[in-house]
C-alpha cells in the first residue's frame, strides 16, 4: 500500500510538468463525451424514449458505462497501453522485480487526464438521479446500489482490458483489438440492451459481458422487470470475469517465459 | 552462487508467409525451424568472482542473462542462483540479485532519480536506516548526490548509468548482472563505472557478471572469462588463459613525415608491420610488449606527425580463439 | 508528378497494416449497429412523427459510417505540429514544393487506402447485415462523386488548419478535439442536422461541418437537392485559399524567427 502510495504520487509530479497540457487534454476528452450525451438528449428530446426508456433512464446506464470504462482508463492505463511493453520489448524490466508484473503495471502510473471524462460521468447520473426524482422515481435502492454496479462495470472492464494485453504476448500489437473490446462494447453499453438485435445481445451477455454491468440491475431498479437476482449478478459477473482474465494473463507470461519477446 | 547445468534455449522461428492470405495461413500453419541460441552450457560462478561473460552480437548473452535473472525459463538444463531456482522462486530471487541493462533503463524517465530510489526502496521493502547508508555510500562510490533532484530524462548518458548502477543496489544483492553497462559512454564515464565496480568486486565481495564489447572492461575488472559464440561455450578460464589463447593484439599506426629507411627492427611482441606509403601499421602482443616501450621505439625511427592505438574489438577476438 | 509519387507512397504505407485494420472494421461496423439500433429503438411507433423511417435512418447510419473514414478520421493536425516541433517544418517549407500539396497529398493517399480497406468494406457488411442504399436516378452517382470529392477538402482543410495552428500555439491536441467534436457533433454523424434542436439546426446547415459529412450523404440518399454542392464549394474555396494564406504567414514567421 505504501508503494502504491509512493508511486502514485510519482506519477502525478511527472504528469504536472506538463500542467497546460495535462489541464486541455483532460478538459477536451471530457467535452467529446458531453457532446455525445447532448446528441442523445436532442434525439429522445424530440422523440421522448427508445424502446421505454427515457432520457434520464437511459442516462443512468450512459452514466454508469462512462464512469466504469473511464475509471479503468485512469487507474489502468499501462494495462491498457500494454503494447508498448511488447513492441519495445519492455517487459522485460517487470521480470526483475519481486513483484508480480500485474501490480508492476497497475501501480506504475495513472492518467489524470482521463478524471475528465469520469467527472462527465458522474454529472450524467447526478443530472438524470435529479430527472428521475423530479418524476417521482423510488431512488432510495438504486443510490445505495449505484457504488456496487460501478465497481463491478470497472472490474468487467478491467477484465476485458487485462484479455486483450494478454494477445499481445502473441500479435505484440493490440490497438485495433481494444476498439473491439473496450470501445464499442462500452459504446453499446450506454443504451439499453433491448434496443439490439439478438444476435448482439448474445455477444454483451457472454463474451463480452458488458450487459450485466448496468443494463441488469438497472432493469429491475426502474421497475422495468427482472427480480432481486438481478442485483447480484453484476458484482459475481465481474469477479467470474476477473479469474478468467487472471487466468489467461498468467497462461501468457507462461508463454512469454519460454519464447521470449 | 551461480550454477548453471546443461542448459538449453531453443527459439522456434515460424515461417511468416508474405502478402494478405499469406499472413493468415502462417497464424495456423506450423512450418518452423529451431534456433538454438543456448546450447548446453554448463558453468558456475563462486562468491566474489568477477566474470566476463563475452561473445559476438546473437551468441546467446543476452538470452543466457535472462534465463539467469527469472526472465525467460530454459527449455532444458538446471540453474541456481544463489541456492534458487529463477524459474521456480523469481520473486526470492529477484531480492538476491541487481540488473542493469545498459541499452535501457529501469528509472523512471519523468522523476527525479531520488523519486526512482524511493519507490525502489519500498518495492524491494528497504529497512530506513539501511537506505539512509544506502544513499551516503553510493553518494560516495558514484557521485550521484549532485544530480538527486534532477529528472532522469535530463541526465547525462553517464550520469544515468551511475543512476542505474545504484538503484540495481538498492537492495543490498549479492550478485550483479551487467549488461553491456559501459556501452555509449565516454572514456571518463567508463573509468568511474569500472573503478565502482572494481570496489563493489573487492571491498564489498560481491559476485559480478558483466557482458560487454569493450576488451578494457575485461583486462581491468575481470578475473574470469567465459566466451560464448553460437550459443556454445568456447573458453572458460582466467584472463592469463584468454591471453594465452589470442594475446592481447593491438594495432598502432604511425604516420611519419618521411618513410624512415630502418629495415630491421626487433622487437619482442611484434607480430606484424605494414608499410602504406608514410605510415606504418604495427600489430602487436601487449602483454609481451607495452606500448610506451613500443612508442619509445617508433619516435626513435623517424619523425612521426601521427601516432593511433586501435583496440581490437570483441568479433576479432572470438575469430582468433578458432 | 511529386504529389502523386507522396500520395502512392502513404497509400502503400498503409497497406502494411491491413489485418489489423480489417479487425478494426469490424468494430467500425458494431459502432453502426448500436447507432442503428438507437434510432430504430427510437422510431418504433413514431415513425409518422418523423422525417425519416426507420429504413432511411438505417441507411443514413450505414453510409455515414462508411464516409467517415473519408471526411472524418483524419490524421490529427495532418501530423504538421510534429514538424513544427522537431524543425523539419522549415526544411519543408523552404522545398521547392508546394508546402500545403505537399501534405495533403499524402492524407489522400491514406484516404485512398481508407476506402478500398475500410469504406467499401464496411459498406460491404452493411448490405449483407441491414442492407444498403441504393440510388435510383443516375445523375445521383454523378453529384455524389463531386459531393464527396468536396467534402474529403473540406476536411482535409479542417485538420491542417489544425495543424499549422501548431506554428503559433505548439499544443494542438485541444484543437484536433474541438473540430473532432464539432465534426462528428454538427456534422451530423448519429443526429441527421435537421433534427438537431431548433438553434442549432438552422445553423448548422451552413456550417462547414455539414459540407463534411451531412451532405454527401444526404445525396447519397437522394433526400437533399443537388443545389448543397454550391455550399459545399463556397467551403472549399474558403477554407484552402484561407489556408494557402496562413501557410505564407507561417513561412514568414519561421523566416523571421529560424523556427
Amino acid at each position: 500500500m505504501n508503494l502504491y502510495l509512493k508511486l502514485l504520487s510519482g506519477s502525478l509530479r511527472s504528469r504536472m510538468q506538463y500542467k497546460m497540457n495535462f489541464l486541455v487534454s483532460s478538459l477536451s476528452y471530457g467535452l467529446i463525451m458531453a457532446v455525445d450525451f447532448v446528441l442523445l438528449a436532442a434525439i429522445l428530446q424530440r422523440f421522448d424514449d427508445v424502446k421505454g426508456w427515457n432520457l434520464y433512464e437511459v442516462g443512468l446506464l450512459y452514466g454508469i458505462s462512462s464512469v466504469a470504462i473511464t475509471l479503468y482508463r485512469v487507474f489502468c492505463v499501462e494495462v491498457h497501453n500494454f503494447e508498448r511493453y511488447m513492441v519495445e520489448g519492455e517487459f522485460d524490466s517487470l521480470l526483475i522485480r519481486p513483484v508480480s508484473p500485474l501490480s508492476l503495471l497497475l501501480t506504475k502510473n495513472i492518467d489524470l487526464s482521463r478524471i475528465g471524462g469520469t467527472i462527465q460521468g458522474i454529472l450524467i447520473l447526478v443530472i438524470s438521479i435529479i430527472g428521475l426524482k423530479l418524476n417521482n422515481v423510488e431512488l432510495f435502492l438504486l443510490l445505495i446500489y449505484l457504488p456496487v454496479t460501478i465497481v463491478s462495470g470497472v472490474l468487467i472492464c478491467f477484465s476485458l482490458g487485462l484479455i486483450t494485453a494478454t494477445i499481445a504476448f502473441w500479435t505484440q500489437r493490440i490497438k485495433d483489438f481494444q476498439t473491439f473490446t473496450l470501445y464499442a462494447p462500452f459504446n453499446a453499453a450506454n443504451y439499453p440492451m433491448n434496443i439490439y438485435p439478438g444476435w448482439l445481445k448474445i455477444i454483451f451477455f457472454t463474451v463480452i459481458p458488458v450487459g450485466f454491468m448496468n443494463y441488469t440491475p438497472i432493469l429491475f431498479l426502474l421497475n422495468k422487470g427482472g427480480d432481486l437476482w438481478n442485483l447480484a449478478l453484476p458484482p459475481v459477473v465481474g469477479i467470474i470475469f476477473l479469474c478468467i482474465s487472471l487466468c489467461f494473463w498468467k497462461f501468457g507470461i507462461r508463454h512469454y517465459h519460454s519464447t521470449g519477446s | 552462487m551461480i550454477q548453471a547445468q546443461r542448459l538449453n534455449k531453443h527459439f522456434k522461428i515460424y515461417e511468416t508467409k508474405k502478402g494478405f492470405i499469406g499472413s493468415f495461413t502462417s497464424l495456423l500453419s506450423s512450418k518452423h525451424h529451431i534456433v538454438k541460441a543456448v546450447d548446453d552450457i554448463s558453468f558456475s560462478v563462486e562468491e566474489g568472482e568477477f566474470v566476463g561473460y563475452i561473445g559476438p552480437n546473437g551468441a546467446g548473452k543476452s538470452t543466457t542473462i535472462k534465463m539467469l535473472s527469472g526472465i525467460l525459463h530454459p527449455t532444458s538444463g538446471e540453474i541456481k542462483v544463489g541456492g534458487l531456482s529463477p524459474q521456480k522462486k523469481r520473486k526470492e530471487v529477484a531480492k538476491k540479485i541487481g540488473i542493469v541493462f545498459g541499452q535501457r533503463t529501469q528509472l523512471w524517465w519523468d522523476l527525479p532519480l531520488r523519486d526512482s530510489f524511493d519507490i525502489l526502496k519500498e518495492m524491494y521493502k528497504v529497512p530506513d536506516e539501511k537506505y539512509r547508508q544506502f544513499l551516503r555510500l553510493y553518494d560516495d562510490m558514484l557521485q550521484i548526490g549532485k544530480f538527486m533532484d534532477t529528472p532522469v530524462r535530463k541526465l547525462s548518458l553517464g550520469q544515468r548509468m551511475r543512476g542505474d548502477l545504484a538503484a540495481a543496489m538498492i537492495h543490498n544483492p549479492d550478485i550483479l548482472f551487467l549488461d553491456e553497462p559501459t556501452i555509449g559512454l565516454d572514456v571518463n564515464a567508463k573509468t568511474s563505472i569500472r573503478a565502482f565496480l572494481k570496489e563493489l568486486n573487492q571491498n564489498e565481495k560481491k559476485t559480478i557478471l558483466l557482458t560487454t564489447h569493450d576488451m578494457d572492461d575485461i583486462e581491468l575488472l575481470c578475473s574470469r572469462v567465459i566466451v560464448i559464440n553460437h550459443g556454445k561455450i568456447v573458453l572458460d578460464g582466467t584472463l592469463e588463459d584468454l591471453r594465452k589463447n589470442i594475446g592481447l593484439p593491438s594495432v598502432m599506426e604511425v604516420q611519419y613525415r618521411v618513410k624512415p629507411n630502418t629495415t630491421e627492427i626487433q622487437l619482442e611482441g611484434i607480430e606484424r608491420m605494414t608499410w602504406e606509403y608514410e605510415k606504418l601499421v604495427i600489430d602487436y602482443d601487449r602483454s609481451l610488449l607495452s606500448s610506451p616501450l613500443l612508442l619509445q621505439n617508433v619516435t626513435q625511427w623517424g619523425e612521426p606527425v601521427d601516432i593511433q592505438m586501435k583496440e581490437p574489438d570483441i568479433e576479432q577476438v572470438i575469430q582468433k580463439i578458432y | 508528378m511529386v504529389y502523386w509519387i507522396l500520395l502512392q507512397k502513404s497509400f502503400m504505407r498503409n497497406m502494411q497494416y491491413k489485418v489489423a485494420h480489417l479487425i478494426n472494421n469490424a468494430a467500425s461496423a458494431i459502432f453502426g449497429f448500436v447507432f442503428i439500433a438507437i434510432w430504430v429503438g427510437v422510431l418504433q411507433g413514431k415513425e409518422n412523427e418523423s422525417p425519416y423511417s426507420a429504413l432511411e435512418m438505417t441507411y443514413y447510419i450505414a453510409a455515414v459510417q462508411c464516409i467517415l473514414w473519408l471526411s472524418g478520421f483524419l490524421t490529427a493536425g495532418l501530423n504538421i505540429q510534429n514538424g513544427v516541433r522537431n524543425g523539419a517544418i522549415s526544411l519543408e517549407l523552404a522545398r521547392p514544393t508546394n508546402y500545403f500539396l505537399y501534405v495533403t497529398s499524402q492524407e489522400v493517399g491514406r484516404l485512398m487506402y481508407n476506402l478500398f480497406f475500410r469504406s467499401l468494406p464496411i459498406g460491404f457488411v452493411f448490405s449483407l447485415t441491414v442492407g444498403f442504399y441504393i440510388p435510383q436516378y443516375i445523375p445521383t452517382y454523378f453529384f455524389l462523386c463531386i459531393s464527396i470529392l468536396f467534402a474529403i477538402i473540406i476536411s482535409i482543410n479542417l485538420h491542417y488548419l489544425v495543424g499549422i495552428s501548431a506554428c503559433w500555439t505548439t499544443e494542438i491536441d485541444w484543437a484536433h478535439f474541438v473540430n473532432f467534436t464539432l465534426l462528428v457533433g454538427l456534422g451530423g454523424q448519429l443526429v441527421p442536422i435537421d433534427l438537431l434542436p431548433a438553434p442549432l439546426s438552422s445553423i448548422t446547415p451552413y456550417l462547414p461541418f455539414a459540407g463534411a459529412i451531412y451532405y454527401p450523404v444526404m445525396i447519397f440518399l437522394e433526400k437533399i437537392s443537388s443545389e448543397v454542392l454550391l455550399i459545399q464549394l463556397i467551403w472549399v474555396v474558403v477554407l484552402t485559399s484561407f489556408n494557402l494564406w496562413l501557410t505564407e504567414k507561417a513561412r514568414q514567421k519561421l523566416e523571421i524567427q529560424g523556427g
